[in-house]
């Protein structure tokens, strides 16, 4: 190194010195706030798992006995539906994680976590044609009303799933555009590191 | 990971050999006191998550600035930085004395002028990691290493000479 590389390198480390204490400290914070993400991780994997097992065996329950053709088609696509989310809300989590800074060297971690970052906005980008047979079923249960029972009860469901279908269409569109912003900052960094 | 005591000693005994050069990337790369703490755990967390993987392929050094500026690169495009309103020169760089004070503080904010990709070279560089370290952190080639670091030694100049 030369000199003047030894000189500026003496002006930079002449500054933020880190006492014991503060270390610890933040050691204890940093266990503390792994085992609150690792906890709520888990917490959000059960919660998927538990839908698995007690909603999609009563969905196709319901889809082998239901009273007619209509609510079983609608039960059956349901479950399907169901089944669909829960895989696609685990995919993301498992992008999620992957995407996270490691020991790769810094081009590789930002070509990683842009790749990951693609993925999940594919995902949302498609969300609302994968999530749709959960809402077309609910739809049909809708028109089962309509024809077997009152007419009102119809319009009620139709309208609540037609909100539902628009909500997650919104909420799904407003994450993709945040999630496309962080890309672009992580391909940008990517150019101008290379 | 498990929180074992072993894996905390390991963790403690590298945290407290690294804590200063992280900090010094930490004011690098985050404006105000707040961010930089967090920024500071960030890396911790980081690194806390990543050991039970460590094999000892590459220093612990490399391995370990691999993933503070992993952690600092990426986490610009995560969060938004909130507002500084510190006083440019802070208590840090008035503990250095007047003269060092001041001229770390020119070279802050040379550094905070560069694009994060040079800001990045620049700071391993400035901690005394060689071309071929660099390029072990980064995966910049470390020819283009050496190139780059010569642009910036030309820019820094005015800053070596600042009184």
């Amino acid at each position: 190194m030369s000199n003047d590389a030894s000189s500026l390198s003496a002006v930079w480390m002449s500054g933020q010195r880190v006492d014991k204490e503060h270390v610890m400290s933040s050691i204890d914070t940093v266990l503390e706030r792994d085992r609150a993400a690792r906890q709520r991780e888990r917490g959000i994997r059960v919660g998927l798992l538990l839908v698995l097992v007690c909603l999609l065996p009563t969905m196709l329950w319901a889809a082998a006995h239901g009273v007619t053709p209509l609510v079983r088609a609608a039960y059956a696509l349901m479950a399907a539906g169901s089944a669909v989310a829960v895989f696609a809300e685990w995919m993301f989590l498992d992008w999620s994680r992957r995407a996270l800074p490691g020991p790769a060297d810094a081009c590789s971690q930002l070509q990683r976590t842009a790749s990951m970052l693609a993925r999940q906005i594919v995902l949302m980008k498609t969300a609302p044609i994968w999530s749709s047979p959960i809402f077309v079923g609910v739809a049909m249960i809708g028109l089962w009303l309509y024809r077997d029972r009152a007419h009102s009860e119809a319009f009620v469901l139709w309208a609540i799933t037609g909100a539902g279908w628009v909500a997650a269409g919104l909420g799904t569109a407003s994450a993709r555009a945040k999630l496309n912003k962080r890309r672009l900052q992580m391909e940008q960094l990517l150019s101008e590191l290379q | 990971m498990t929180d074992t005591p072993d894996d905390r000693g390991h963790f403690s005994e590298l945290m407290e050999a690294y804590a200063s050069p992280i900090r010094r990337l930490c004011a690098a790369y985050a404006e105000s006191t707040a961010d930089r703490e967090d920024l500071f755990q960030d890396i911790f967390l980081a690194v806390w998550r990543a050991l039970p993987d460590f094999r000892g392929d590459a220093s612990v050094r490399t391995w370990l600035y691999r993933i503070a500026h992993n952690v600092a690169l990426t986490s610009r495009a995560r969060h938004r930085r909130r507002q500084s309103r510190e006083s440019p020169l802070e208590d840090e760089d008035a503990a250095a004395g007047p003269e060092m004070g001041l001229r770390r503080l020119a070279l802050k904010r040379a550094i905070a002028a560069m694009t994060p990709g040079d800001r990045t070279l620049t700071l391993l560089w400035l901690e005394g990691l060689s071309a071929i370290e660099i390029e072990e952190v980064t995966g910049v080639k470390s020819a283009t290493v050496a190139v780059r670091l010569s642009r910036i030694r030309k820019h820094l100049q005015p800053v070596e000479v600042t009184p």
